[in-house]
Parts: structure tokens; sequence; C-alpha cells
């Protein structure tokens, strides 16, 4: 089966997950997972770093979909950043860019969370 | 033999022995006989004799052959000929005592009651003689049978030197056949091969029923010996009758007697043999658990009966353990139980009873507790009043795995022997693998019946697509859809609209299998009403997304392009949600339509509208549209390589002078070339639209 790996640090009050893979039906309930924990211990602030993923399916943005709300509800956010433009096109296609904000880099998103905190 | 046929077999003595009986008094009365006269008297009274005997041995096959049985049934026999016997006794004139009785003119009573006494007793005899000839021939073999045979030929003989006219009784064959016969009577009475074979039960009958016997013959024989008056009436009645009465008499007493004592010694093993008897029945009942896997209660029902016949248990349980696949909680439940009641069971598995379930647990071994009451890991069910006694806990192994334990009481201390140990354990193996089966058919069986139920889903499904697609001069439609999974999310249709309009609808749900088919059936209802309504693609689309946004989960959602196809105006007009772009070939040049769109529900109604824009395309002759899902673009090949939109319009535009039909064909041909041998990943859906109006300018 296709590969994938979620990696997840903490700091200055902001969560990154970093995906590595393919992301899709199969592999979708890993990064519910690792959402669920997140909202569990109360880390609204969330980055997800897509530099090594390598492809994204319907499946995979269904997990940022069902997760968004309850983020956006406490005052979080999920910011994406470092697509690949293949991965970024399908985000694109489906309008998430209307949705959520993504940045071209990590340090850029994790910043910008720092201002909302100011 | 028929019962007609049967009845007819008495129709001659029933002649012959009035007539002897005639005969009788005519040569009493005229105080004469003629020696030849005598003889044929003789031969008439063998002759019914005979007969009688074939009439008694062809009913007595018609009852049962159970030896106990069969003692009991001569016994009552024997006694009742007796009683008549005593009874005519009473009736007897004065010349039934003494020695003068020997000569032989008597009156007409004595006569008749001579006949009747060596009639009954004869009949008795015979009785008994095939009663022995069963019993000694119950396990045939070459030596049996001749011995009793010898037995016969002796007894025949003796009888024979007694026949009147050839005067052989005062010569020294009568003592000699006499004491042959007597010997092969002693050999004979040693086959009581059908004792062993008796149930403790029927030993005990035995034994009652042949010390009977013992006494009712030995009286019967002293009494053929005495010289008392009955006695001289079957003398004088006939002489070979009264040696055959005598003879099968003693008979009878020694093989009883024999039988009594033989019967009395196999009375301490009886219970062994019975076991070992009721073992060899149980695992040959094995073979039932195995045609029994199809209904799991009759097999485990089946189990806690043939273990309580095994070892003659008190009470028998059967409990099988199951693991929550969820909460990886381990249950038990008592699949089975006989002569005991969950409240009982339910003791054993509370508290300190955990205990026990945890030896066999870690042990996996056979759990023996010699007594209940004061074997440490039981003392606790004393005083809870749990019945004193053994128990024997068997562990049910399938792969190394527990899967069960089967259970059973006794209601003594230290009941349960070696024997009960291994026979249970053999049988515990069986159990195992059995409900293992049973386990595995009825898994099978609900894969198969979820099988059929996703066949009748998927064909339900492909009933949801076009059946036909619209046949008109100025454009051509080809369309496919292939799904990854029995059912998938993938959903386009042409609808007929008014003013010679078509709309052309193609979606792709999120997610697979059950639920995306569910969405996808909802689209298409959604997606029909909508379009009879509203006048523009963007419309239809923002409508459909209010609607989608109430039913979808969240993590649910739904891209798809709407256009309409405007035949007078040769113009296709199109909104996208979300939806991968169309490529649209015009002449010798390719674009992928991308008017900016968001996925149907993603977001509520104003940010839809206001991220959703509509396209209007003028057609021209030979302009194709091609429509199609992401499960063509993203498939992949051996080498995780994606087949893309450059391949896609490339093939497109390779064939851009086609058909529709050839086009899609063409294209889905390509797309199966690419990924090899894998199967599809996703669900495949390609419309092609090739626009033929307004013809060449």
């Amino acid at each position: 089966m296709t590969d994938f790996k979620i990696h997840h640090r903490d700091g200055d009050g902001v969560s990154v997950i970093e995906l590595k893979g393919y992301l899709d039906a199969h592999t979708a309930p890993d990064l519910e997972t690792a959402f669920q924990k997140l909202l569990t211990e109360k880390k609204y602030n969330v980055v997800v770093n897509c530099r090594d993923l390598s492809y994204i399916s319907s499946a995979g943005l269904g997990v940022f979909m069902a997760y968004v709300e309850d983020i956006r509800k406490n005052m979080g956010d999920i910011k994406l950043t470092n697509m690949s433009p293949k991965v970024y096109n399908v985000f694109d296609l489906l309008g998430f860019p209307i949705l959520y904000e993504i940045y071209k880099d990590e340090q850029e998103a994790v910043s910008r969370f720092k201002e909302i905190k100011k | 033999m028929s019962r007609l046929k049967r009845i007819a077999l008495l129709v001659i003595p029933a002649v012959f022995l009035p007539v002897v009986y005639a005969y009788d008094v005519v040569r009493a009365a005229v105080k004469f006989e003629i020696a030849g006269l005598t003889l044929f008297r003789e031969i008439f009274v063998i002759i019914s004799f005979t007969l009688i005997g074939l009439f008694i041995e062809n009913r007595r096959k018609a009852l049962s052959r159970n030896g106990p049985k069969e003692i009991g049934r001569v016994f009552f026999a024997v006694v009742i000929s007796l009683l008549v016997v005593g009874l005519a006794m009473i009736f007897q004139p004065p010349e039934f005592s003494g020695r003068e009785t020997m000569n032989m003119y008597h009156s007409a009573l004595f006569m008749f009651i001579s006949t009747l006494i060596a009639l009954v007793l004869g009949v008795v005899s015979l009785y008994v003689l095939f009663t022995l000839h069963d019993m000694i021939l119950f396990k045939r073999r070459k030596s049996t049978w001749r011995y009793y045979l010898a037995y016969l030929v002796f007894l025949f003989a003796a009888c024979g030197t007694e026949l009147p006219f050839f005067h052989l009784e005062d010569t020294f064959l009568p003592p000699i056949f006499f004491s042959f016969a007597i010997v092969f009577i002693v050999v004979n009475s040693f086959k009581q091969n059908w004792i062993v074979y008796l149930s403790k039960r029927e030993k005990i009958y035995s034994i009652v029923y042949s010390i009977l016997m013992f006494i009712v013959l030995t009286v019967l024989d002293v009494y053929l010996a005495s010289g008392s008056g009955g006695n001289n009436a079957i003398i004088s009645y006939s002489r070979p009758l009264h040696t055959f009465i005598q003879l099968n008499a003693i008979f009878g007493t020694i093989y009883f007697g024999v039988t009594f004592i033989s019967t009395l010694f196999h009375l301490p093993t009886a219970e062994v043999f019975e076991r070992k008897q009721s073992e060899l029945n149980s695992l040959h009942n094995l073979s039932r658990l195995v045609t029994q896997v199809f209904d799991f209660n009759d097999l485990v029902n089946t189990v806690t009966q043939m273990t309580s016949e095994v070892c003659d248990a008190r009470s028998v349980w059967l409990e099988l353990f199951s693991v929550n696949v969820e909460t990886g909680e381990m249950s038990v439940d008592v699949v089975s139980k006989k002569n005991i009641t969950q409240q009982e069971i339910d003791l054993i598995g509370a508290d300190d009873g955990t205990q026990l379930r945890r030896y066999l647990l870690d042990s996996q071994k056979v759990l023996l507790i010699e007594d209940i009451w004061s074997d440490r890991r039981t003392k606790y069910l004393k005083e809870k009043g749990f019945a004193r006694g053994s128990l024997l806990a068997i562990p049910l192994l399938s792969h190394g795995k527990l899967i069960g334990v089967l259970h059973a009481t006794k209601e003594y201390q230290n009941a349960f022997d070696q024997d009960d140990i291994d026979v249970m354990t053999t049988f515990a193996d069986h159990v195992s693998i059995a409900i293992e089966n049973s386990r595995l058919i009825a898994k099978s069986i609900e894969r198969e019946r979820l099988h059929q139920e996703m066949m009748v889903a998927q064909r339900m499904q492909k009933r949801l697509l076009p059946q036909r697609l619209p046949d008109i001069p100025s454009v051509e439609f080809a369309a496919v859809s292939e799904s990854s999974f029995e059912v998938g999310g993938d959903y386009y249709d042409v609808i007929n609209l008014p003013d010679e309009r078509i709309g052309i609808v193609i979606g792709d749900v999120s997610g697979k299998g059950v639920s995306a088919a569910f969405y996808m059936a909802e689209l298409k209802g959604i997606v029909l009403s909508l379009s009879k309504i509203c006048s523009t693609p963007r419309e239809l689309l923002l409508r459909a997304n209010d609607t989608l946004m109430e039913s979808l989960e969240k993590n649910a959602f739904i891209s798809a392009v709407y256009a309409v196809l405007d035949v007078p105006h040769a113009s296709l007009t199109m909104a996208r949600a979300g939806h991968c772009p169309v490529i649209l070939i015009s002449g010798d040049s390719s674009e992928l339509v991308r008017p900016s769109g968001i996925g149907l529900g993603l977001t509520n109604g104003s940010q839809f509208a206001q991220a959703t824009e509509e396209r209007e395309i003028k057609l021209k002759h030979g302009d194709i549209c091609i429509f199609y899902t992401d499960g063509i673009t993203e498939a992949r090949n051996a080498e995780m390589e994606e087949y893309g939109y450059e391949r896609l319009v490339q093939v497109a535009g390779e064939c851009r002078d086609c058909s529709a039909e050839v086009m899609k064909d063409k294209i889905l041909q390509s797309v199966r070339t690419f990924i090899g041998q894998g199967a599809y990943t996703d669900d495949v859906t390609l419309v092609v639209v090739k626009w033929l109006g307004n013809s060449k300018e």
C-alpha cells in the first residue's frame, strides 16, 4: 500500500503537523487520529506542512473539513503550507484556497498565528 | 412366514392329537393293542410336537432378542405350565398314584389329563430349548455350533431309544445316549457370551431371572424324575416325549445355573463395560459434530449432551470466549448448558472466580477440582451455595488460542478418573475444530450475503446512470463510468431540457464505497429536479449546494460540473463546483476550461455564490468537450506516476477527428494501458460531447 507518515511537533503555542507520502482513503484515518489528539489536547493553532506530501485524495481533503469547524470554534485555525504545485492544484481545483489560508512557508503561517495573539 | 401359514402349522396337531386321544380311549376300552399301531401313535405325537415347535419358533422370531427379557418370558411360561400341571393333578383320578399306572389301560379322564400335561410340558420344553439355542449361538463359532448339534443328536437318540415296538429300552443304549446328552448339556452351558454385552441393569435382571429359572426347572427335574402320578401320566402318554422334556429341563437347569453364577461374576465389570461402550458410542458420535457445523446452536447443544453422556456428569456447560473488535475486551458467553442455571455458572465467574478463568487462560491446561468445597481455588463457592462435588474444566484450543472452556461437574468428590479426562480431552479437540469450522462457515455465509447485497447495490447504481444518451443530429455523445469498488461515487447524466437545450452533469463524491454511492444517488435526485427549474448552471449549483450542505457529513463533499448545451445558439454554458476542468478541443488548439468554483458541501451559500462563476463557450463545428473525473487524471502506474492532464489532452487531440464514441474508447484504452496490470484505484468516468452543428462555414 501507499506510504504515509505524520510527524507532529509543538512550539510557541503552534502545533505543526508534517505530512509525508500519499494521503488517501486508506491513510486518512491516521490524519484523523492526529487531529483528534490535537483537539483533546486543546491545541487549536495548527499548521499543516505539506512539503513532503506527494498526493492528496478527496478523502484526505475531507479530514480537514471534518476538523476545521471545531478548531475555528475554539478561536484556532488550520493553515496549510509548503505545498508542491501538484498538491496545490488539487486544493485549488476544489476551491480550498477560499476556505483555508495557504502559505508558501511554514514560518509565515506560524508568525500569522503569533500576530493574531498579540 | 405369514400369520395364516403359522396357524396352518397348528392344524395337523389339532387333528393328530385328538386322533391319538381317541385311539388311547378305544385301546383302553378294548384292552388290546397292535404293536404296529403303537408305533404309528408315537409318530403322530412326534409330528404334532415338531409342528408345534415350528409354530413356537416362528412366533418367537417376531419378538425381540434380549437375553434377560427372554429368560423372563421363559420363566413365566414354565411357571404357568407348572401351575396348569398342578391344577390338572387336583382332578386326578385314583389311578394317577401308584406303580400300577404303568400299564396302558386307563379311564378317558386319565387319558385326557395325561394328554394335557404332556402337551403343556412339551410346549414349554420346546420353548426352553429354543431360548437356549439363541443364547448358546449368540456368538457363533464352529465349535459352538458343533457342540450344540451334538447335544441335539444325543437328545433325539435318547428319545428314539424310548420308541415302542423296537424294544430298545432295556438295552444299554438309553443310559449311554442319556449320559452323552448330559455331557453336552454341561459343555454347552459354558456358552454364556451374551452376558458380556448386557448393561448393568440388564445383568441384574439376568441374575434374578436365571436364579428363578434355576429353581423352577429344578422343581420340574425332580417332578420328572419322581414316581408321582403326573410324571407317570407323561410316561404313559409318550416315553420319547418324557425323555425330551426331561433332558431339556436338565439342560435349562444347568444352563441357567451357570448363567446365574457367571452374571454374578460379570456384575462388577458391568459398569466399566458399559462405560467403554458409551465412550465408543460418543466418539463415534463425534462424526455428528462435523455434520452439525451448519447450525451453531445444534452443535453446542450436542456437545453438552455428549459430554454428559460420556462421563456421566451431573451438569455440563460450554463457555466460549469472544473478543470485542473495538474495545479489545474479552467476553464470556455460556452457549449451552445442561442441568445448571446461569446463576450457578455466574457464581463461578464472579469475584474470586475470575482466578479460575485466569488460570485456564494462562495455563491452557485441563483443570481438575477434586472437591469443590475444599480446593483452595473454589473454596469460596461453598459459602455461595454451590453444590459439593468435583469439577472438570477442559480448555478448547484453536490454533493455540483458547476459544472456550468445556465444564463438567459430578455429584461426588474425586469422581473424575483418568479415563474421563482422557476421553474429554480427545473430545475437546474435536469440539474446538467443529466450533471453529462452524464459525468460519457462518462468517463466509455472512460474507457471501454481503457480497450479494453489494451486487444488488451495484445493479441499482448502474441504473442511476443514463441507460441511453440523447440522439440529436448536431451532437454526438459518448460516456462511460467504471467503479473501482462494487459501488462508486461518480455520477454523470445527460438531461433533455426545454428549448432544445441539453444539461450535462458530471460529479464525484469524496470518499468511496457505500457512503459515496448514497450521496451519488442523492446528487442525481437534486440535479434532475433542479435542472427543470434553474435557468443557468450557476444557479443550479448554488441551489444544489444549499441542499447538500444540510445532508452531507462534515468530511464529505462533491465536486461537479454542470453545463447546458444550447443547440439553437450553438453554445455551452457551464459552472464548476471544484471539479476537474473541462477539456475543450477546438481545431488544433485545446484548452482546460476552468471557471472558478468550490466543491459542493464545503461552504455555505454566500461564500459558495461568491466563488462560483459561469462561463459560456461558443461552439464551432467539430468542437469537442471532455468531462471526466479525477479517476482518469490521477490514475497511477506501477511507478506511482499519474496519468495527468497532459496525456489526456494529447490522446484527445490525436483523435479530434474521430467520433465521440471512438474518442471515449481511445482515452479509456490509453488510461488502461498506462496503469498496466493494476486495477483502477478510483472510479473512472468520462463523457465526450462532440458538436456537429453549424456546419462548415
